[in-house]
């Protein structure tokens, strides 16, 4: 009986027993049903519930971190199959506060929308276990298994809306692109296996080092996993779900998928490609894995931005705008074949920086719409800074902070990515970057102008800000941080350089 | 007073928080809660700060180090905190601070500041209390005080702009008190703009100062002044060397030698741009009597008494400065001499009250400017003490004037109008008295306050000269002619007499003769009572020439300020007579200006003409005010409209202020304006035509155009989802040459290493001049080629893969120069690079290489 172990997988422990409990509590609530008042529904003790859960574990990373895992007897006693290091701890801590922030939208969401049902929540934490294994896997089985973990919560999740057609149709496309998506992945690392006999990441490179292996079948192993992992990060041209599952989604589950799911895939990509097919011939600008990123990162980046440009529903819009970051974000993983250290710490901080941005972002959509009243449309937002100046300015921040206006949290998390791309001579890709940052802003200003600069075509419908203790916390906790990472950027980034993979 | 000294020490003194907080503390209550405090409390609470924070400069005043003490330049000091720390020219740090340091000038200063602003608190009081923003008014007006004493008391030019900004920013406010009418919002616009070009000369000689003696503290300037006296350079179209321009071009407009000045005459003159914006100097002035259009009090206290008067302090203050350029000290005498007169010209024919005391003091502060500029600073800053209280008395006289002619006039411009007004005498006696006093006072009448500092100033541009510092550099210094200071005398004079004529022109109009407003009729009351002051607009009701009630004096609040004020108007010369040797003020300067004025001499030829030099300036007031008494007094005016039909447009001309206005509006306005729309052109044709529509519109359809593929068919989807895992594939499994070149030991060894990008499963082959052929794949990443200069050669490069793809990339190699005939064995291979030779490499090193050469 190692204490060690037990602590070091604390933050997993927390919110996989935190996930059981809820979902005892959510099977002998007297609040089973949903219910006329807002306050008598399944979200009034569960979504507080999960977000203390979700927290907790953000706050069990945060202090492993500290104490530092090589520190603690046994932490490494799980590895291969689970690798407790600072890596997955950040993760763990990035996946715990955008879990928790998802989780107290959604106990303002659910409700005000009528789909007060109790097993969104202990879904929704099962969902943050998988992410978290999935950032903690150093063994294709293990990530195989945390990839599905927390893909098939999502999956429900984005059906939730049990009533809706675009909700199942949504859920329904997700399930089959991403059951794909999953072969794909799989079916690389049986390949990998045949070739090099390992399953352990650290195995197959000491086996690909060795070399006198069949080439070819690596290679093509190589493909199958880049491609399954570029799903789960919605990189174009592997991004057509994306767009409807969040739209279809009920909007707290877009916000987790947006950012959850999206960190712990990168997460795992990190350590797929720095670790597993790390080595110089796999990782060269010539013809390694970082080309293909790279062309990933100018494809997703151009082509979700030019999209996300043309769109007129404002959730839409939000989700295309995710997945342009996720481009900014290949930039960074990209950066790594030459910058270790400074490429995963840009990557990291970017996340932690998108995570509470895009919450904030989608949170403060879920804000101004209620039921009957939602904001769905640019133009359902006209005059919203003046009818309700409060919402519209914590609207305007994360938006601000997503076009990485400075001093935000968005701005820094642009910045170190481009500073990596130029340390690294990738200038073209530091140009498109920017270049693309400027087609972003575009539509984030739109949202600004609407919300500022019109007014409502008499008649027309708009949107009536809901009230919502909830999503009103959840908000101002992400506020807080966007500004906090805008103005000590240093600190966070200090804290991603620690946490980055050994070379 | 002990206990006073030991608990505030003079490196410490403390005391001037209260003095600087109470105004401060005035202001955030009236500016916060003033709506609910009510009239009463924004009253008490206005007066009690300002009339506390005197009482405090008082102290402090008493306390100033005296005698030796001050001779040796003794002050009084408080750092209140560190604020920032820049780096100067040696990379030494210079801290700024926020300190203040108080000795016999700034001290006086606050006195005047803090005392007249106290009565002109007392007096607004009143003057304001019918309107609406009650508060709001005084929450400006101490904050006004607050900036004008961190002005004056900061140790440090950084401190003081503050200050400065802080004063302009408050003159702003309170010029445009009344914004809803257009004309006085934009008479507040004027102010601001005019005065950005005074900051930027300021910010100009601060970041000079910051780069020549890398420091901002007075007294440090002080000390380090004469390292200003260093030559420098000045190409006057930038620095635009002749091959980038035609040559014919180059030689018309670019001069063969730059043009050499002091640093201190650069620093000077930048400084003085800053101080002639502020005080209204030529060309600068035009601000300043739009700025009337503010409540009359403001006009008193900002616009007359204090701030206007920031631009002398400072160039006394940076006296150490200015001494050291007799060029900088002339152009400051002679644009103070210039507006003096310029000013005192205009002030003849106005017809509206306040707009004649506006270009009075412009025109005096002219003469302060010539007394600071011929380097009797002590002087110079004589007379801004005198005029504080003699041009606050006649302007807080004009509003008690305008307060009377208010119960039937509503209209700003007519109950203004001196033609309306006339035996006002009668009605107004104690605003007559004060008014008269301050009259004869400025108009130079001995032995009041004004006729001991402007004949003092008279008689120090008649009698100094500067002596010009030593040549550095072979640069000589601009030396300063002795027909300088006579001229400048000379045009003193007629400014003095015009001063005169144009005062008591205004007297006898407002005062004697019959009143012109309406017609009295006694126990009228107003139909439309419950007015405000100069805030109205044209009631219908304002027919001239109508009935209304007799004007009656002021009330007590407004006029004891009168007499106060006018008292000081009488007596305060006796502070500083010289002629007869009484000058406690100009003991208590000594000390200041001690240093700066060793370079200030007494001309030879002036010598013992003290007392005929007098005749002159009491020959001015007697014709000025003479003239004036038989044209307005006998005549009735009859002369005036005599000249106006004989010459029609200078009269006109000068009625219309020279129309400098215009003139600015045809010229500067014109141009920028012209400017702007050519911007404006560009960008809505190019920018926003050309440029944003049309990348708006392609990324627009590029939009349309992806979404279309967004079919919502999930078949479509995992078909996207194929193309890119073949595209992935395909990269994957083809084999890719690529290639980089390291030079770096070109220079050395002549060598250039190739090597081919590692990747997973390839052997290479290469082939190329000097290899062995061979046609087996090996792992050789690298090879190294052996260049002579002038070589190139080609080498080929197969990869091959493990699905056996083979790729093959050809680069060629060169090194620049000329083919040696032979290589001497050890010669540095650089030897023989010929100039400007270039090295042709296909791939991305080409920049590297290129340094490489040239290192």
């Amino acid at each position: 009986m190692k204490t060690g172990l037990y602590l070091s997988i604390s933050p997993l422990l927390v919110v996989a027993l935190g996930g059981a409990l809820l979902m005892l509590a959510e099977a002998f609530s007297h609040h089973r049903e949903e219910h006329e008042s807002r306050s008598a529904g399944p979200s009034s003790e569960l979504a507080l519930g999960t977000a203390i859960t979700l927290f907790t574990g953000a706050i069990f990373a945060a202090a492993v971190w500290f104490v530092g895992p090589e520190k603690l007897d046994g932490s490494q006693d799980l590895a291969p199959w689970l690798i407790i290091d600072r890596f997955t701890l950040f993760f763990a801590f990035t996946i715990c506060v955008g879990g928790g922030l998802a989780s107290l939208l959604a106990g303002g969401y659910l409700p005000e929308h009528r789909i007060d049902r109790g097993e969104f929540y202990p879904l929704l934490t099962f969902s943050s276990v998988g992410a978290i294994i999935l950032a903690a896997a150093g063994d294709v089985l293990t990530l195989f298994l945390g990839l599905e973990i927390m893909s098939l919560g999502v999956y429900a999740l984005t059906g939730f809306r049990r009533g809706s057609a675009r909700s199942t149709e949504a859920s329904m496309k997700y399930f089959l692109l991403g059951s794909f998506a999953a072969a794909l992945l799989l079916y690389g690392a049986a390949l990998i296996y045949g070739a090099t006999g390992h399953t352990d990441l650290a195995g197959i490179r000491a086996a690909l080092v060795a070399g006198n292996l069949n080439y070819g079948l690596v290679l093509i192993a190589v493909t199958l996993m880049i491609v399954g992992l570029a799903f789960k990060i919605s990189a174009v041209p592997f991004h057509m779900w994306t767009p409807d599952a969040y739209e279809g989604a009920p909007t707290p589950a877009t916000s987790f998928m947006a950012v959850v799911v999206k960190s712990a895939a990168f997460a795992t990509m990190l350590r797929v490609l720095l670790v597993a097919f790390g080595q110089p011939e796999l990782s060269s600008w010539g013809a390694g894995w970082p080309p293909i990123i790279a062309t990933l990162a100018v494809l997703t980046m151009t082509v979700a931005n030019l999209i996300a440009g043309r769109q007129e529903s404002v959730k839409r819009m939000l989700a295309y705008s995710s997945i342009a970051h996720a481009g900014y974000i290949l930039v960074g993983v990209t950066t790594t074949m030459r910058l270790h250290e400074d490429g995963q710490a840009s990557v990291m901080f970017y996340l932690l920086a998108y995570t509470v941005s895009t919450i904030g972002a989608f949170g403060a959509l879920i804000l101004c719409g209620s039921r009957g009243a939602e904001a769905v449309s640019y133009e359902d937002l006209s005059g919203l800074g003046k009818r309700h100046p409060a919402v519209a300015l914590v609207f305007s921040l994360f938006l601000l902070s997503l076009a990485g206006v400075p001093p935000t949290a968005g701005f820094f998390g642009k910045l170190y990515i481009v500073k990596g791309a130029i340390g690294a001579g990738l200038y073209p890709l530091s140009v498109i970057l920017l270049l693309n940052s400027v087609l972003g802003a575009y539509y984030y200003l739109r949202v600004l102008v609407f919300m500022y600069m019109r007014e409502p075509a008499p008649g027309a419908p708009f949107a009536r800000p809901m009230k919502s203790g909830y999503v009103t916390s959840a908000l101002v906790l992400a506020a807080v941080a966007v500004v906090a990472l805008g103005l000590f950027p240093t600190t966070s980034l200090e804290v991603a350089v620690r946490a980055a993979l050994a070379p | 007073m002990e206990a006073l000294k030991s608990q505030f020490p003079a490196a410490n003194f403390s005391l001037l928080a209260v003095v600087l907080l109470l105004p401060l503390l005035g202001a955030f209550v009236n500016g916060i809660f003033g709506k609910r405090l009510g009239k009463q409390g924004v009253r008490l609470m206005a007066l009690s700060a300002i009339g506390g924070s005197f009482l405090a400069s008082l102290l402090t005043f008493l306390m100033l180090p005296r005698g030796e003490a001050a001779e040796e330049g003794g002050h009084l000091a408080w750092n209140a905190w560190h604020w920032f720390t820049i780096t100067g020219k040696m990379q030494q740090a210079i801290p700024i601070d926020v300190s203040f340091a108080i000795d016999g000038l700034n001290a006086t200063m606050m006195l005047v500041v803090t005392g007249v602003g106290f009565l002109i608190h007392l007096y607004s009081s009143e003057y304001m209390w019918k309107d609406e923003g009650y508060h709001r008014f005084f929450a400006y007006l101490n904050l006004f005080c607050f900036s004008m004493l961190v002005l004056i008391m900061a140790d440090n030019l950084a401190l003081l702009f503050v200050g400065w900004e802080g004063v302009g920013m408050c003159s702003y406010l309170l010029i445009g008190f009344w914004f809803g009418e257009t004309k006085n919002a934009s008479a507040g616009r004027k102010a601001f703009i005019v005065n950005r070009i005074g900051d930027f000369g300021l910010l100009v000689a601060m970041s000079m100062l910051v780069y020549y003696l890398g420091t901002l503290r007075f007294s440090s300037i002080d000390l380090a002044a004469t390292n200003l006296s260093v030559p420098v350079k000045i190409w006057p179209i930038g620095n635009l060397s002749a091959d980038t321009l035609p040559s014919f071009v180059a030689a018309v407009i670019l001069p063969k030698e730059p043009v050499m000045v002091y640093a201190s005459t650069l620093v000077g003159l930048a400084l003085f741009l800053g101080c002639a914006g502020k005080s209204a100097q030529l060309p600068l002035y035009i601000w300043l009597p739009d700025a009337m259009a503010g409540p009359t009090p403001v006009s008193a206290l900002i616009h007359a008494a204090t701030m206007v008067t920031a631009g002398v302090y400072l160039v006394a203050r940076m006296g150490a400065v200015f001494i050291l350029s007799p060029a900088a000290m002339a152009t400051v005498a002679v644009v103070g001499a210039a507006t003096a007169l310029f000013a005192a010209s205009i002030g003849l024919f106005q017809h509206d009250l306040k707009k004649v005391l506006a270009y009075s003091t412009v025109s005096q502060l002219g003469f302060m400017f010539i007394g600071v500029g011929m380097g009797a600073f002590a002087s110079g800053f004589f007379h801004v003490f005198t005029h504080a209280f003699f041009k606050a008395c006649l302007f807080l006289g004009a509003g008690s004037v305008i307060h009377a002619m208010h119960v039937r006039i509503h209209d700003t411009d007519k109950s203004q109008d001196m033609r309306n007004m006339g035996g006002l005498r009668k009605y107004l006696p104690i605003t007559h008295a004060t008014f008269l006093i301050s009259c004869l006072s400025i108009a130079g009448v001995p032995p009041l306050a004004g006729f001991w500092s402007k004949d003092e100033i008279l008689w120090k541009a008649f009698s100094n000269e500067i002596a010009a510092p030593r040549t550095v550099n072979g640069l000589v210094p601009w030396a300063w002619p002795t027909w300088l200071g006579v001229a400048i005398y000379w045009v003193g004079i007629v400014a003095a007499t015009m001063t005169a004529f144009y005062m008591f022109r205004a007297y006898f109009l407002t005062f004697h003769g019959d009143f012109k407003g309406w017609t009295i009729v006694r126990g009228w009351t107003d139909p439309h009572a419950g007015h405000g002051h100069d805030d109205h607009h044209d009631a219908p009701h304002d027919d001239v020439k109508g009935d209304g009630p007799e004007p009656h004096e002021s009330p007590l609040a407004m006029t004891i300020p009168l007499m106060v004020l006018a008292a000081f108007a009488l007596l305060a010369g006796f502070l500083n007579a010289e002629l007869i040797h009484v000058a406690p003020l100009g003991h208590l300067l000594e000390g200041v200006f001690k240093a700066d004025e060793v370079a200030v001499h007494e001309r030879a030829a002036a010598h013992g003409k003290e007392m005929m030099m007098l005749v002159p300036g009491i020959l001015a007031f007697v014709a000025g005010i003479g003239a004036a008494a038989y044209v307005y007094l006998q005549n009735k005016g009859a002369q005036e409209t005599a000249f106006a039909k004989s010459f029609p447009r200078l009269y006109k001309l000068i009625y219309d202020k020279w129309r400098i206005d215009e003139l600015y509006e045809a010229t500067v306005i014109g141009m920028v304006d012209a400017l702007a729309d050519i911007f404006q052109m560009a960008d809505t044709w190019i920018v926003d035509g050309i440029l944003a529509k049309l990348s708006a519109a392609i990324v627009g359809a590029a939009g349309t155009v992806l979404r279309a593929f967004q079919t919502g068919k999930v078949q479509a989807y995992s078909a996207s989802m194929v193309i890119g895992l073949a595209g992935v594939g395909w990269f994957l499994v083809r084999p890719h040459a690529v290639t980089s070149i390291d030079d770096t030991k070109l220079k050395q060894t002549g060598e250039v290493v190739v090597s081919a990008a590692p990747g997973f499963g390839y052997s290479y082959n290469w082939a190329g001049p000097g290899l062995a052929p061979t046609s087996d794949f090996s792992a050789t990443r690298e090879i190294t080629i052996p260049l002579q200069p002038g070589d190139k050669k080609d080498v080929v490069l197969q990869v091959k893969n493990a699905f056996n793809g083979v790729d093959t990339q050809t680069i060629t190699v060169a090194r620049p120069g000329k083919k040696a005939a032979a290589p001497t064995p050890g010669a540095n291979p650089m030897d023989d690079l010929a100039p400007g030779g270039k090295v042709v490499i296909p791939g991305d090193k080409i920049p590297d290489l290129l340094r490489g050469l040239h290192q």
